[in-house]
């Protein structure tokens, strides 16, 4: 094995392969991606698959923006198919005083470009006849959102990185961070000591971790998000549907599963990956709520994936402060949708030197600014957000 | 290869499952990922003695060493309206 490279990137998540893969379009020198299981074994390969810019920040939209872009491209790119299913995104409003909300959230995403609409109630019934008129007052559509397949994207990424001489290394894992004279310069592996220009945190559930040994205290805490898959179903469900009122999001596959996950109020932090009695019940009750004849329906399997989440529920991402030569690629809750932006805005750092825009509203500074970044329309709880 | 049906649920073949192999998707768990074995509505319960058996077969790992994936809940199929809670809550918020 090699005992030295220009970046290292620790994990081989869909967050760490895409920078990889974009380091290495960049000819940005020897690259190489360490994971401490198979490929893709994180939340990478557990998540909601769902895909949108529609948001509700300014910050937040234009850089997923950015994203949504990359995706519509994305198979040809990576020369293989990562099944992104256009079929569009809606975000369910409940009541109408969320209606009243993301009427503004409409506004504020033409103004930066987006093509999305604001759903009457009866336009939402028209479309998903099966969903509870009681839970519906509306939603935001956006049609060039969807869901992709997880597992392809991973795939995808790690097979155009190879193509390109990336070293991809599972099962190695990072023990230990080395620095010297204030300056990253290697890592400690269960292969050894490996020297590196620039070190990348992209550690997922474990970012927090990756940067103690590097002394860089994160504000993160680690959450379990879980979700369950239905016995295959007739279409019934057009759109990838997110509800903010109940912490929850779910689509149907091309099989016909209905796919779905949600978060209790209280997420408390969690370590382990054990599905929890307590997620389901929550889990099963708001898709009846939502979907009244799912109430007949089978469950197919259940599962489990932890992120690392900031207060603000925002990625970190750029220079960690005060170290040279260590990236933050880190506290990720969208890190699906938002791993083609990420790494081709953090491989332009890694090369130029300079941050770009759209990604430097999410640096670690801004927890001790004191300017958190608020965003109305996701489905996981913020600290930072009423 | 002879094609021998290995996974009944995702209609794969002994041929398909050793592809797969070949083509780098040589961990079980992903293999489970790329194929679907383990992954129709038995969730595996018919078919993940014939899939290690032919993975092992087919990488060298012995049999003994294999972490089979996860057999994810529910054991038997039960429905989404008998694990919610009786009371819908916040319907006519
Ligand atoms: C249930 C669930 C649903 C979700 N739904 C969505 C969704 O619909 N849309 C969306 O955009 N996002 C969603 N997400 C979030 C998304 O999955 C993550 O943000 C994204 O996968 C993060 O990618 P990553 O590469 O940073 O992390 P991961 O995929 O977790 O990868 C990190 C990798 O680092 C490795 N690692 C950790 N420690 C070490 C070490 N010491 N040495 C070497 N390797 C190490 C791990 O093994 C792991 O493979 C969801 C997440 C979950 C859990
Ligand atoms: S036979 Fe393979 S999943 Fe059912």
């Amino acid at each position: 094995m090699r005992r030295s490279y220009d970046v290292i990137i620790i994990g081989g998540g869909v967050q760490g392969l895409s920078l990889a893969y974009n380091l290495a379009l960049r000819k940005a020198g020897k690259i190489a991606v360490f994971d401490k299981s198979y490929i893709g074994s994180g939340a990478s390969g557990r998540n909601g698959e769902m895909i949108r810019s529609a948001f509700g920040s300014e910050e937040w939209i234009r850089f997923f923006d950015t994203s949504l872009r990359l995706w519509e491209t994305l198979s040809e790119e990576l020369d293989f198919n990562v099944m992104f299913t256009r079929c569009g995104y809606l975000v369910l409003a409940a009541t109408n005083d969320e209606l009243v909300t993301f009427r503004k959230l409409t506004r504020l995403q033409k103004a930066l470009g987006l093509d999305t609409r604001l759903l009457s109630q009866e336009e939402v019934i028209e479309w998903i006849p099966a969903i509870n008129p009681k839970m519906a007052a509306g939603g935001i559509l956006q049609p060039g959102g969807g869901f992709a397949r997880h597992d392809a994207v991973v795939w995808a990424y790690e097979k155009a990185a190879r193509r390109m001489n990336v070293r991809i290394k599972p099962h190695t894992e990072v023990k230990d961070i080395v620095i010297d004279n204030n300056s990253v310069t290697g890592v400690m592996t269960t292969a050894g000591k490996i020297s590196a220009g620039m070190v990348v945190n992209a550690a997922g559930g474990h970012a927090r971790q990756i940067a103690a040994m590097a002394g860089i205290d994160l504000p993160t805490d680690v959450y379990r998000l879980e979700m369950l898959a239905t016995e295959p179903l007739k279409p019934f469900l057009p759109w990838a549907v997110s509800s903010p009122h109940t912490l929850s999001y779910m689509h149907q596959t091309t099989r016909g599963e209905f796919v779905g996950g949600a978060e209790i109020e209280h997420l408390k932090p969690a370590k382990n990956l054990r599905s929890t009695g307590a997620a389901i019940q929550d889990m099963a009750g708001k898709f009846v709520r939502l979907f009244p004849g799912l109430g007949k329906v089978n469950l197919m399997r259940q599962w489990a994936g932890i992120v690392d989440m900031a207060p603000d529920a925002s990625p970190i991402l750029g220079p960690a402060t005060g170290l040279e030569s260590f990236v933050l690629d880190c506290g990720w809750v969208y890190g699906f949708v938002g791993a083609p932006a990420a790494g081709s805005l953090l491989a332009d750092y890694i090369v130029s030197g300079e941050i770009p825009r759209n990604i430097r509203p999410f640096h670690i500074n801004r927890f001790k600014e004191g300017k958190p970044i608020r965003d109305l329309s996701l489905v996981v709880p913020t600290k930072s957000t009423p | 290869m002879s094609k021998k049906m290995v996974c009944f649920c995702q209609d794969l073949t002994d041929a398909d499952i050793v592809r797969a192999i070949k083509e780098g998707y040589d961990h079980l768990e992903t293999l489970k990922r790329f194929t679907g074995a383990f992954m129709g509505p038995c969730q595996g319960k018919m078919c993940a003695a014939n899939v290690v058996k032919l993975y092992a077969e087919t990488t060298g790992h012995p049999v003994e060493d294999l972490r089979i994936p996860t057999m994810r809940p529910p054991v038997e199929p039960i429905s989404l309206g008998s694990l919610a809670p009786e009371k819908g809550g916040d319907d006519d918020a």
